[in-house]
């Protein structure tokens, strides 16, 4: 027997009365700072505070305290001279293998799986994922990110999508692959599509910045703004080219609120763990793959043979094949890699971007694979056409300039 | 609310001044408009974009913040815009002072991991940048101005 009109009302009635409290409404210091956050006029300024606090903490305590200060030292000055006269026969494959040049003075030329590949992982990518996590977990739970998805909201409708693509944007600036998984929180098959290929193109994660930030730092600055750059133009050229909608909707911003211990450091374990059970394994095998590949001269012949592309159209080495493809598995590693190859500033440049643009990581690939197979070769098929002509017009940029 | 005090104004006026002055004067600085200023304890410009202009144009905005709501800052607009305005010059100066702390905690080229305890305090001398400088000052504009309202049962 159902109830009527009347009794419904007296439950609500009665409900209401016993959970609902009544009294003067007072705006707390957090309901003003969260008003004006909101606000263009002041929360643009703020998410440029907040922004610069984010990289500078990852710089100071990634780069400069644990990386230069402490790992340099103890995998260059210690690790590698212990590997290269413990291990025997230094003439042998398996000593190139797992320790790589013998005659190499830092970890980032030896690369052998022990020595690059455990200072690649330990030494410098580590550092980067745990203060870049411990960043993003502060701005999620102290109720920042959805103020910043409104302020984007205006400028990323430009380009198809709609304010929430910043969280896997930035996400993405740690890792691509839960990125790709939170891309399932857009509306549109139109917006999911766009935000995923932008990923895969523009988006570096925070291994591949943590390492350039090392080995390329006078760099870096210039290849995230063409990386931005790219992300607008080919965002935009995307949006116009897709069929698809982009509707409007309604993000529910929380209230400001402090960040609880125990909640940060169970994100931060479940994140870090994630780097070290699948990013670590990867650039071990990475690195071994890459130096069978260059003991069987299949690298001397792939670069011999893309040389023209590479020379002529991107105006890079043809060495450059080498930590592309190395870049399949873990971009970090290839950024490493180029490191030691010698070319000019602006070479450097085009490399780190291409690289950034070229694929995504195998681990990426696999999550887009699961988006679907449609999907997927659409995607390969715009990254196929957008390397090609944003590589040679960053040449042509260089050439213009009178510096590539 | 407490009544408005025009001695409370009339500092968070001055501070948010000096700081959209520290500000612009380091990005004309970095853009080579003039040599580094050194000026008692504190020290203008330099190289780093990323430091020297981004940051600085955060002061700036700090700066502006807290002129735009000195006047008003007893009400409940005014007390956010300045709030919001000591939150961005503490986080240039925070951050500044962080990083210094990074550089200082490891020993310079050398065999040794740790700094000298004295090479460490050492590094804290000055000349310092302007966030730092403006930094107690705003901080405790902040504390005075957080404590008022919670006082007020906000």
């Amino acid at each position: 027997m159902g109830l009527t009109a009347d009794e419904r009302w007296g439950l609500v009635d009665a409900i209401a009365q016993r959970t609902v409290a009544f009294g003067i409404s007072r705006q707390t210091t957090g309901d003003v700072l969260g008003e004006l956050t909101v606000k263009p006029l002041t929360g643009i300024p703020t998410a440029l505070a907040v922004l610069y606090a984010f990289w500078s903490i990852f710089g100071s305590f990634a780069g400069v305290l644990v990386t230069d200060g402490f790992m340099i030292k103890l995998f260059d000055g210690y690790w590698l001279p212990w590997m290269q006269a413990a291990w025997p026969d230094p003439g042998s494959v398996h000593y190139f293998l797992f320790v790589g040049d013998p005659a190499a003075e830092t970890c980032f030329e030896a690369f052998g799986m022990l020595t690059s590949g455990l200072f690649v992982s330990f030494g410098v990518v580590l550092p980067a994922i745990f203060v870049f996590y411990l960043m993003m977990t502060l701005l999620e739970d102290s109720g920042y990110l959805p103020r910043l998805a409104v302020l984007m909201d205006t400028l990323l409708h430009k380009i198809g999508l709609h304010g929430y693509a910043i969280v896997p944007a930035i996400l993405g600036l740690g890792c691509n692959v839960p990125a790709v998984t939170a891309t399932r929180t857009l509306e549109t098959k139109k917006q999911r599509f766009i935000m995923m290929t932008l990923l895969a193109l523009f988006i570096p994660c925070g291994a591949q910045l943590g390492i350039m930030l090392q080995v390329v730092p006078d760099t870096v600055g210039w290849v995230l703004l063409y990386l931005l750059i790219g992300f607008v133009v080919f965002g935009y050229v995307l949006s116009r080219v897709i069929p698809g909608s982009n509707p409007e909707i309604l993000i529910d911003v929380p209230p400001y609120r402090w960040p609880q211990r125990a909640n940060v450091a169970k994100k931060l374990w479940n994140k870090t763990r994630g780097f070290l059970t699948n990013a670590v394994p990867f650039v071990m095998l990475g690195i071994l793959i890459v130096n069978i590949l260059y003991l069987t001269g299949f690298i001397g012949w792939l670069a011999d043979l893309a040389a023209p592309l590479f020379v002529t159209w991107f105006g890079v080495p043809k060495e450059t094949v080498g930590p592309l493809l190395a870049a399949f598995l873990r971009k970090d590693l290839a950024v490493a890699q180029l490191s030691t190859i010698p070319m000019t500033s602006y070479q450097m440049i085009t490399a780190v971007v291409l690289i950034s643009i070229y694929f995504p990581c195998v681990a990426t690939f696999a999550m887009m694979v699961r988006e679907g197979p449609r999907q997927l070769l659409a995607a390969i098929g715009v990254l196929a056409a957008v390397v090609l002509i944003y590589g040679g017009l960053i040449h042509a940029v260089g050439i213009l300039l009178g510096v590539a | 609310m407490e009544a408005p005090c025009r001695g409370a104004e009339l500092v968070t006026a001055a501070v948010g001044l000096a700081a959209v002055a520290c500000g612009a004067a380091n990005i004309l600085v970095w853009a080579g408009l003039y040599d580094g200023i050194e000026i008692g304890i504190m020290a203008i410009g330099g190289p780093d974009f990323f430091r020297w202009v981004w940051g600085s144009l955060v002061v700036v905005f700090g700066g502006v913040m807290m002129l735009a709501g000195a006047r008003q800052m007893h009400a409940v607009p005014g007390y956010g815009k300045v709030l919001l305005g000591v939150a961005m010059i503490g986080i240039i100066g925070g951050t500044d002072i962080f990083a210094l702390i990074c550089e200082n905690i490891p020993a310079g080229e050398g065999a040794q991991f740790f700094n000298s305890a004295t090479g460490f305090i050492g590094a804290f001398a000055p000349p310092y940048p302007p966030a730092v400088v403006l930094l107690p000052f705003a901080l405790v504009i902040g504390c005075a101005l957080y404590a008022g309202r919670a006082d007020d049962g906000c």
